[in-house]
């Protein structure tokens, strides 16, 4: 049973995944007073680019054309080690710490891949993206101090039960969500770290590594570009948000609550502007900030 | 008899050195010896030490499996290497016969002989170049930080001999445990900063950077894979396995000097511009690492907590052994590098993937491995380390804080190393030549043993079990569990299932189906000086830690219509080496006038000296009795 749930699971979230991304445009673009595209554009245009015929910029490499590759691999595993629904079968590799080492190899790989293609944007997007990665690393350390404390071994498993009940642990748990979310904002590549719909080269981040990609590559990297959003969502939710006794009916709070996120995340970047580049470090400081002030507050006062 | 054995071929292969197919044929063979040797110590694991000069212990044993493996395989990149001199030929067997001598030590003297006589073949192999500018300024640097080492552990292990009464490691051993609070607290202290010194940690980290560059890539292969690496087995073998519990506060700083030596280590080494430089701090970042795993073990031993001393123990020995194998492989690809262009600047190099394409193969694979990402086996090992500081947020509190702290630190080095080694990868092997100059090919032996260190990364990144199974017996009291440790990580099966999903996508979005077409660069030319160098890639890491780095950039504006039109810029710009200006200079100077001061009492006179000895002398019989 929990096979099929987690088999499922795992479908659903890929198959959404460019919806959910949809739903942020949609919501945006109604809020800036536009009629924007439906929210199902993004399949349409992963199907274009994905007939369309794929070429490379001369003397790039292997590296190059994995890369794509690589990110759908990465994020495809991340989506298989989540607990969808809450629970995962025996012996499942449901680890916080492997899905961080995940993270960091795409972000390792496409940053090869934009010093790979020889022009100055490759280059500028390669070092902001790892540059930005340095800053959310630590960040999501702390972002998820309370739950290291509740699990032994950095296994993904709902924590919010246990902590909401208390009235006590509700600012740890407040404290540790917004972090989290602060984080996971710049990790998507959202406002107010990085602007997806930007089409000026100079303040691009993750777009400036995508320049140089078309056809199936750039098929590919859309695709996992949306499935990030969804895959560390619902991540944000198994592990702080709230939890329904059946298998089943967790499966669909989940798809209810991505499709919350991301029309939240839509309403919320009509309202943002960027932050200058030089001020992220800031930004993700506050929110390690917020995360070690919950650890602390959960672990209970100064004793050795 | 095995070691006399290793011992008599040892030697053979000094007096060998005019031959040099010979030579290295002995040189391998001695190798391989110690890889076997040690391969036998860890199966046959028998935990109690005899009463020899020499004895095999489980810890020993892995100790020399990391020593002979990476010797065996910079034995054979030798085979081809252009810089291959007869002194190399002549000081490396002794230098590997007393690394072992070290390792399989089991009394005072032996070890001590063992431990100079390491330092003293590495000075000469590290100025194997002496004619080069600055080659023997580092030497002595290196020389001077190893002596003062050597004498602080003598120090140490001589309060050890006077507690125990005894020069022999097996009483050590037996009976270490139950000295009292103060000498531990003391022989911990000495003890700790000699290893830590010859491990390299921050601060006494400053010969380091200086004398692996230096060294040919052989030799910097050997020094960072292997002799570094004794420090550490000093650490654990002395300090953890025969003292046991001591101060609490001793691992704590053990965990802050791990810490702190693995984010400067990689802090300085994303300032580097010469490859060898880069990679000696990056030896600097990953004992930092394994630190933390010792800093757990020893958390565990004061705390009683078995489940930290085993996790602790497991993370600091296997990435011990992966720190040697990927850092011995990213040596050698740079000593390639340097054979195939003759350069080391990495803002000089680009696109040598195209004309070396087996090194540069290897040497990504190296910085997947350095940088902690699956599929390779610095992920399982930094995982490890990982999962040890997790057990110390379960405590409430301050402790429970620290390891939070301490975790952010690891994943920010982890972070920042793998920036680091995108910088270095791709600056140096992908994208275009930055300056054109004449390319040797080099000989199937570089590319060989550089990919063969690959593949041994790779297959302990996705099997680890087997190999962590040898670690079980390596201390009876903990009864570990290595591989079980590992089970929430489920390697095999993340490793497994990120190859074959990479290779399913790239099949599905059929990769040599393409087009090769002009770039697009946003419409506009792209040439070779258009490409980030490494001092842009990492320009905004240079302004968020600029407390650390000091930064300072001066540009000049020249020619006829400056400032507003000039028609020549110079840049110059750089960081503050702040140990070496606000430490060792200050240090250096109170040494330097010190010693200024007793030249009054040093007029030359035989007779002046003969009475300062007669003074000593009555001095010492006055304070004995």
């Amino acid at each position: 049973m929990v096979w099929i749930v987690q088999a499922l699971g795992v479908a659903v979230l890929v198959a959404v995944a460019p919806f959910m991304w949809g739903i942020a445009q949609m919501v945006k673009a109604r809020r800036q007073g536009r009629r924007g595209p439906a929210p199902w554009q993004l399949y349409w245009v992963i199907r274009k680019h994905w007939h369309k015929e794929t070429t490379v910029p001369e003397r790039s490499s292997w590296v190059f054309r994995l890369a794509p590759s690589v990110s759908m691999a990465v994020l495809l595993m991340i989506v298989i080690t989540i607990p969808i629904a809450g629970r995962v079968p025996r012996d499942w590799p449901h680890n916080m710490l492997t899905l961080f080492f995940l993270l960091a190899l795409e972000r390792f790989w496409s940053g090869l891949a934009g010093l790979d293609t020889v022009g100055t944007f490759g280059g500028l997007g390669a070092s902001r993206v790892t540059t930005l990665g340095t800053g959310i690393e630590p960040a999501l350390f702390a972002a998820l101090g309370i739950v290291w404390q509740v699990s032994g071994n950095g296994a993904m498993a709902p924590l919010a039960a246990p902590l909401s009940t208390a009235p006590a642990s509700l600012l740890p748990w407040l404290l540790a969500s917004t972090s989290v979310a602060m984080v996971l904002l710049a990790e998507w590549g959202r406002l107010p770290v990085d602007n997806p719909d930007t089409h000026l080269e100079l303040t691009m981040m993750h777009e400036a590594t995508l320049l140089e990609y078309d056809g199936r590559f750039l098929a590919l990297s859309e695709w996992a570009m949306a499935l990030k959003f969804t895959a560390l969502a619902t991540f944000g939710w198994v592990v702080l948000g709230p939890h329904l006794p059946s298998l089943w009916a967790n499966l669909g709070l989940r798809v209810i609550e991505i499709a919350a996120t991301a029309g939240a995340l839509g309403w919320m970047e009509s309202r943002l502007t960027k932050l200058r580049y030089f001020q992220l470090p800031a930004y993700l400081a506050v929110a390690a900030g917020l995360g070690m002030l919950g650890f602390y507050l959960a672990s209970g006062g100064l004793s050795v | 008899m095995v070691t006399g054995g290793l011992f008599t071929l040892g030697l053979v292969a000094v007096v060998g050195y005019r031959w040099p197919r010979w030579s290295l044929v002995l040189n391998l063979l001695l190798s391989l010896g110690i890889l076997a040797y040690g391969g036998y110590g860890l199966w046959h694991g028998a935990s109690t030490v005899g009463p020899g000069a020499l004895e095999l212990s489980p810890l020993r044993a892995w100790f020399l499996m990391v020593l002979g493996l990476v010797a065996s395989l910079s034995s054979w990149y030798r085979w081809g290497y252009h810089d291959d001199q007869a002194s190399l030929r002549f000081w490396l067997p002794p230098f590997l016969i007393s690394m072992m001598t070290v390792i399989l030590a089991n009394n005072l003297w032996v070890f001590m002989t063992g431990w100079e006589s390491m330092t003293i073949t590495s000075f000469f192999l590290v100025t194997t170049h002496h004619e080069r500018p600055d080659v023997l300024k580092s030497g002595y640097i290196y020389l001077v930080m190893s002596q003062v080492s050597a004498m602080v552990i003598l120090a140490g292990m001589l309060v050890m001999d006077t507690h125990l009464h005894s020069v022999d490691f097996s009483v050590w051993a037996q009976r270490g445990a139950a000295l009292p609070r103060s000498t531990k607290s003391l022989t911990f202290g000495l003890l700790g900063l000699g290893f830590g010194m010859k491990s390299g940690v921050i601060p006494f980290h400053v010969w380091l950077p200086r004398a692996h560059p230096a060294a040919p890539a052989p030799v910097s292969s050997l020094m960072s894979g292997a002799m570094i690496k004794l420090g550490i087995f000093g650490m654990l073998q002395f300090l953890l396995f025969d003292l046991g519990s001591t101060a609490r506060w001793w691992p704590l700083l053990v965990l802050a000097v791990g810490a702190v030596s693995s984010l400067l280590g990689v802090l300085y080494a994303l300032m580097e511009h010469d490859l060898k430089r880069l990679l000696a701090y990056h030896s600097i970042e990953n004992i930092g690492i394994i630190l933390l795993g010792v800093g757990v073990m020893g958390v565990g031993i004061d705390w009683h907590h078995p489940a930290w001393v085993a996790v602790g123990l497991v993370a600091s020995l296997f990435h011990t052994l992966n720190h040697a194998i990927f850092k011995s492989q990213l040596f050698l690809a740079a000593g390639a590098v340097e054979q195939h262009t003759g350069i080391l600047d990495v803002d000089h190099l680009g696109g040598l993937l195209r004309t070396i394409p087996g090194i540069a193969l290897g040497f990504i694979a190296g910085s997947l491995a350095i940088s902690g990402l699956p599929p390779f086996n610095g992920f399982v090992s930094e995982w490890l380390t990982f999962r040890g500081l997790l057990g110390l947020t379960h405590s409430a509190g301050l402790l429970g804080l620290y390891g939070v702290g301490l975790m952010m630190v690891l994943g920010l080095t982890g972070a920042l190393a793998g920036l680091c080694f995108v910088k270095a990868s791709g600056v140096v092997f992908l994208g275009e030549p930055r300056r054109a100059g004449p390319r040797q090919p080099l000989p199937a032996s570089l590319t060989g043993s550089v990919l063969g260190l690959a593949a041994i990364s790779l297959i302990l990144g996705v099997i680890p079990q087997p190999l962590l199974q040898l670690l079980n017996g390596i201390d009876p009291a903990y009864r570990l569990n290595a591989a079980g440790m590992l089970l929430p990580a489920r390697v095999p099966l993340i490793a497994g299932l990120l190859i074959i999903g990479i290779a399913l996508f790239a099949g599905l979005s059929r990769v040599w189906e393409v087009r090769t077409v002009p770039r697009w660069s946003c419409g506009r030319e792209a040439d070779a000086s258009m490409q980030f160098t490494s001092a842009s890639f990492t320009k905004a890491i240079r302004t968020t830690f600029a407390v650390i780095y000091r930064p300072h950039r001066q540009v000049q504006r020249l020619g006829s219509g400056a400032p507003d039109f000039p028609t020549r810029l110079l840049y110059r710009g750089g960081t503050v080496p702040v140990w070496e200006q606000y430490l060792y200079r200050p240090v250096y100077g109170l040494l330097w006038r010190a010693s200024r001061l007793s030249t009054h009492i040093q007029r030359g006179p035989v007779r002046l000296y003969l009475a300062y000895l007669l003074g000593t002398v009555g001095l010492m019989l006055a304070l004995l009795h």
